[in-house]
Formats: C-alpha cells, structure tokens, sequence
C-alpha cells in the first residue's frame, strides 16, 4: 500500500507536478529546473530531494554538477492505475445506461396507463 | 485552491451515446433518486443527503459498502464501511453541461484540494451523446483504488503461500 499510496501523494503536490514537469524536457541541472518551474532554488531542492527517495528522479554527478532526471517506473504504475480508474468510470456509465433504460420503461409504462384510463 | 500553471493532472475522458431523451439523462445526474440509481461504485450504494443542482449548490451523499465481499473487504482493510463525500455543482446550463467539484481533504501530508467531473450533453434527434471528464490522478476512487488493489495483490501472496 505504501508503494502505490506513495505515488499519489508525491504528485498530489503541485509544487512537485511542476517539477516533473520541468523534468519532463530531459535531464536537467537544478537551476534549470528552478528556471522552467517557476519555484524557489530552495523549494526546489527540497522537493527534489522527495522525488529522489521516492524514486521518481534519478541523479547523476557529472563533474560538478549534477543532473536531474526522470524514472519510467512510478509512470507506469501511474498508467496501470489510470487503466483502473477508467475501467472503473466505463463500468459506472453501464449502470447509467441500465438505470436510464428502466428510467424510460417505467415513463413509457406511464404513458400506456395514462392512455387506456 | 488555484495555480497559474497549467496542471499536470492526467485527465480521463469517457464518451457514451444513449437512445434517451435529454430530460431523462439529465435527471440522473441531477435528481437523488436518479443519481442513487447509477452511481456505485461497485459494490457501494451512494445515499445522497443533499444534491442541489444549481450553481454553487452541494452535492452531499455517504457511499455505503452493500455486498457481503465489498464489506468484508473494507473491514479487514481496517476502512469504514461508509465513507461521506462533499462536492459541489459549479458549472450547470441545463441539458447541456454540468461540473461537479469533490473536496479532497482526507490526505495525510497534502493539503485541501479539489477534482472535477466535468460532463457535457448533446442531443441530435433521439440520441444523446455524453462526454465526461474526469481529473483521474487527484480524485476519491482513485485512492480508494489503490487501497483496493493493494488487498487484492495481498490476496494473491496469500494465495501464493498458503
């Protein structure tokens, strides 16, 4: 639970959306991220550093700098569960359709009633 | 609670075309015993308090856990068996489009926030087509679910083990 839980609540922040999404442009330095997401250096490494233990973003040294990057696993599991969700969306709109079926029965059921009285 | 940026939210959209009148699938989004009718999810029954569907009105409803499996489930989880939720119609033009807004507010660690079901309707002839909307990452179910589908993988280590 932990795991997928985890991923949720890390992109529940929007501060950290816009970092990903930052990030979203390939492997980057963190004044460039600081740059493209609009957020404090200090917000920004901070919020780094959480998707750096969570496993959403690898880092790299390379020299003096170090780089920034994107991991596919938590994505993927972000898609699985989209998959899910959506699943769980079209199974709802086939208890619609049936509860508008028998909704339109029971008027036209009404109707016939209204007719022969 | 608003950003300037853009949000990254993943974004679901599900299309469906009903022979119906618009009156008739209006009322099941808009009426309790429509909505009560439909909503589920599976397993769960919604009994809804208040819907008020004007703009600003509340749409309160508690979903109740009413199969024998889906209550079993929630208590080994440790999870209620009822679960209240709040949102709010912001957006209604009659036959034609509604936006519900739900309250996120039950995270640990992530402040309040808020997910939209945005439903648009068109009706050509004797046909309705129904286009929704969904914000999928940051809404009820999908936190739910992921509860869920951490029992059901327990269930297969059990099942591996046992």
């Amino acid at each position: 639970m932990l795991m997928q839980l985890e991923v949720f609540q890390i992109l529940a922040d929007p501060t950290r959306r816009r970092i990903v999404e930052a990030l979203c442009y390939g492997e980057q330095q963190v004044g460039d991220v600081v740059e493209k997401a609009g957020v404090h250096q200090s917000g920004v490494s901070r919020h780094l550093r959480i998707l750096y233990e969570s496993g959403f973003v690898s880092m790299r040294p390379d020299g003096q700098r170090r780089l920034y990057a994107l991991k596919p696993e938590p994505f993927r599991e972000i898609d699985e569960w989209l998959g899910r969700y959506r699943r769980l969306w079209e199974a709802r709109l086939d208890r619609f359709e049936t509860a508008l079926e028998k909704r339109q029965q029971q008027a036209r059921r009404a109707k016939e009633r209204s007719k022969k009285k | 609670m608003s950003t300037q940026m853009p949000r990254s939210d993943a974004t679901v959209v599900i299309e469906r075309t009903y022979r119906a009148n618009i009156k008739d699938v209006w009322a099941l989004w808009t009426t309790k015993e429509g909505f009560e009718s439909w909503w589920g999810p599976e397993g769960f029954r919604a009994d809804v308090q208040e819907l008020d569907a004007r703009v600003g009105g509340a749409l309160r409803y508690e979903m109740i856990a009413d199969s024998p499996e889906m209550i079993a489930a929630m208590k080994q989880m440790g999870q209620p068996t009822s679960h209240r939720t709040r949102s709010r119609f912001t957006e209604v033009k009659p036959h034609s489009r509604l936006v519900l807004t739900n309250v996120i507010d039950f995270l640990p660690g992530v402040a309040v926030y808020e997910s939209n079901i945005a439903v648009d309707f068109t009706s050509a002839g004797d046909s309705v087509r129904m286009v929704v909307t969904l914000d999928a990452m940051h809404s009820d179910e999908f936190t739910k679910m992921q509860k869920e589908g951490f029992t059901s993988q327990l269930t297969k280590l059990d099942k591996r083990f046992a």
